[in-house]
């Protein structure tokens, strides 16, 4: 499995926003299927973090615009799920779950591995930009305990020596 | 009407009454933080909690509507009384204890239902949760925000959404973290953004201006009536010491609900301008005190003579102020009299039934000058007014119009004698041959028609500084001084009532019952404290 890099458009481009034909027709084709505009928020917001990376304030108030919302109500609506990722991100997204089944099958330590391979804390980044750690709670896949998740996959039953040959892969292709 | 008790005390009212305002009825307080009479009820913060006969759990008495034959209990219930201070401690556990230092205190629904309802421990051992950088910070040009205070009622961001639909406010996070804000960070510059801090129960939003000027318990309320423009806002005079430090809103439905603009809230400050503080003669070039006596007697005079008078009202006074001028310099006197009005800013207010009312007209009164009759003029009417001669002319605001501010006015108004009524500094106070001192709204008292025709009256919360003196009883005492028949009356009242007397407009009315000292006006204020 190669788990794709995110590619985050810069902060400076998502000042102001407007949708490229892609977007918009994929955003177009969402509203149909939602009775209101509002209804349809978070799928919406799932396709430009598709497209950009993260949701900047410049995306909250396009998404505002096309949804006929007020951007303040966007803003909430991005804040409240932590899915969402309002700064740009590092290329991988390393989540790592801290709950009872991973914690019972060694995530503690997995998690504590982490920290020292890549020397950083939770909710940091590497200074390179390739890797930025996140403690989670429970993925929903305790069977295969413990799981780390990279961007939109999931490493199961990991073992330190298994994340390093992971990491490393990503690395190279990097 | 369906019949309902509430601890012991029976009470029938309208279907569709929530439990909160039927107790209220009935005499019984029940607490609450996040219900307020003109917002959506999103049943939030539990301290509402009530039981009711037959039903296992607890209820929310701001989302329960009354029943026939329901059984309620409130404080005469030991497990209402036991979920009331679990809330209460609950919001404690992370509310800092500041109250010394905080501006809200006594008007602090948190302080008073801590006081009635809470415990005096608590369990809480932990450090308080904080928002770094949200401890005092400015909102918006106005509103001081404080979010360790917050209890997250979300008044303030229903009212943004329902009330004034600027739909600035959020809350942005989740769970503990949960804070108010703007979308990212932009000023908060809605133009009722104080009435934010008034529906805010506890102090974590508060209004820039007032802020540490006064302890609120100290300040002493009086009713008036918005002089900002036509729709007429119901206000209180927060004073305190002769000077007046906030206007509030004062509740009336079928106008400004519980709220005012931020244009008028922060017209308070004006009310205590007071410049022109005694009665002034021009001799020689220069403007020289005299006495109100002499003032009078020579005025009496003045008009007597004159043998031409024009005057200048303005829709900025009383009902009873212009019905004066009407007939003590109109009637035997033939004054000629307009009143100037013209197109200001525009404001809007929403009603109680959620309509908004809008206005152009940056007078109180302009609808009392009507209704008396009086002939109102704009721009062109007044210009052409002071363009016609007169042996006398009276200036009874210079603030009725802006053009009596220009040179031409003031060329125009050299000719002749010219008598002014004035708080204010003014071009033409300086070229007055007489100059008589006025006092603001806040040491006034009568009545203002609003655009819509109600009939509102406002009540004196200061005596005027100095010399100066209502306009009323500046008028009534001219009176004495001329050569008529005397007007038998002697105060605002008296001239209401001679208004509901002989006026058809005004039939019916008492003065007494329009102050909004109904029982609905004097309900806990604003709802905030
Ligand atoms: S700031 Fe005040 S009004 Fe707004 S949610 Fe917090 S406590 Fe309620
Ligand atoms: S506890 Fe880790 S996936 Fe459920
Ligand atoms: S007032 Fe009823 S839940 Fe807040």
């Amino acid at each position: 499995m190669t788990t794709r890099p995110i590619v985050s458009e810069p902060a400076e481009n998502l000042c102001e926003v407007t949708f490229d034909s892609k977007l918009e027709k994929r955003i177009a084709d969402t509203l149909k299927q939602y009775p209101t505009p509002r209804a349809a928020l978070l799928p919406v917001l799932w396709l430009c973090q598709d497209r950009y990376g993260w949701i900047s304030p410049g995306v909250m108030r396009a998404v505002a615009q096309r949804l006929g919302e007020n951007p303040a109500h966007v803003e909430g609506v991005v804040t409240f799920y932590t899915m969402f990722r309002t700064r740009p991100p590092a290329s991988y997204v390393l989540q790592v779950c801290r709950t009872l089944s991973c914690a019972m099958c060694g995530g503690k330590e997995l998690a504590e591995h982490l920290t020292t391979k890549l020397g950083v804390g939770f909710g940091e980044r590497t200074p390179d930009g390739l890797f930025e750690l996140h403690a989670v709670e429970c993925l929903g896949a305790c069977g295969s305990a413990p799981v780390v998740q990279i961007n939109d996959d999931y490493y199961e039953s990991m073992t330190p020596e298994k994340i390093d040959a992971v990491l490393e892969t990503l690395t190279r292709k990097a | 009407m369906p019949k309902l008790t509430i601890d012991g005390r029976v009470i029938e009212v309208a279907e569709g009454t929530n439990l909160i305002e039927a107790a209220r009825q009935a005499g019984v307080a029940i607490p609450y933080f996040c219900y307020h009479p003109y917002l959506s009820v999103v049943g939030q913060c539990r301290i509402c909690l009530i039981e009711i006969d037959k039903q296992p759990r607890l209820a929310v008495a701001c989302a329960t509507p009354v029943a026939d034959g329901m059984v309620v209990r409130s404080e005469t219930s030991d497990r209402v009384r036991e979920a009331r201070k679990a809330v209460m401690e609950f919001l404690l556990a992370n509310h800092p204890l500041d109250c010394p230092v905080c501006d809200q205190a006594g008007e602090c629904l948190l302080q008073d239902h801590s006081f009635d309802h809470g415990l005096d421990t608590s369990h809480m051992l932990e450090t308080r949760r904080t928002f770094a950088g949200l401890e005092r910070r400015m909102l918006g040009p106005h509103i001081v925000q404080n979010q360790n205070r917050c209890i997250h009622c979300s008044r303030c961001i229903r009212f943004t959404q329902e009330i004034s639909e600027t739909a600035q406010l959020t809350y942005k996070a989740r769970g503990n973290g949960v804070y108010v804000d703007t979308y990212d960070g932009t000023p908060f510059d809605d133009p009722m953004s104080g009435c934010t801090a008034d529906v805010c129960p506890v102090g974590a939003l508060t209004v820039k201006e007032f802020r540490f000027r006064k302890r609120t318990w100290k300040l002493r309320s009086v009713p008036s009536v918005c002089p900002g423009c036509s729709i007429g806002c119901n206000v209180w005079i927060d004073h305190h010491e002769k000077v007046v430090y906030r206007l509030s809103p004062r509740e009336n439905a079928a106008v400004n609900a519980t709220w005012i603009c931020d244009y008028g809230r922060f017209l308070a400050e004006s009310l205590n301008r007071h410049e022109v503080l005694r009665p002034q003669r021009q001799i020689d070039g220069q403007l020289q005190p005299v006495d109100w006596a002499d003032a009078l007697a020579s005025l009496g005079e003045v008009l007597d003579t004159a043998s031409s008078l024009r005057v200048v009202a303005s829709a900025n006074l009383s009902n009873e102020e212009l019905f004066l001028v009407k007939t003590l310099l109109g009637g035997a006197r033939r004054a000629d009299i307009v009143v100037p009005v013209w197109t200001g800013e525009q404001r809007r207010m929403k009603n109680g039934s959620g309509a908004w009312l809008q206005s152009l007209d940056a007078h109180p009164n302009a609808a009392g000058a009507r209704r008396l009759g009086l002939r109102l003029v704009d721009h062109g009417g007044l210009a052409r007014f002071l363009y016609g001669a007169a042996d006398v002319t009276v200036i009874l605001d210079p603030l009725a119009h802006p053009f009596l501010e220009t040179d031409e006015a003031t060329q125009l108004l050299r000719v002749g004698t010219t008598i002014v009524f004035a708080r204010l500094e003014h071009p033409v106070t300086r070229l007055a041959s007489w100059l008589l001192p006025t006092p603001s709204l806040a040491c006034n008292e009568g009545t203002f028609i609003s655009q819509t025709g109600a009939v509102q009256r406002f009540a004196a919360a200061l005596a005027p500084p100095q010399q100066s003196r209502p306009l009323w009883s500046i008028l009534m005492a001219l009176g004495g001084e001329l050569a008529t028949e005397e007007l038998p009356l002697r105060s605002p009242a008296e001239v209401f009532a001679h208004l509901v007397q002989t006026e058809k407009g005004f039939a019916g009315l008492d003065w007494e019952t329009l102050a909004g000292t109904t029982d609905t006006a004097q309900r806990e204020r604003y709802h905030g404290g």
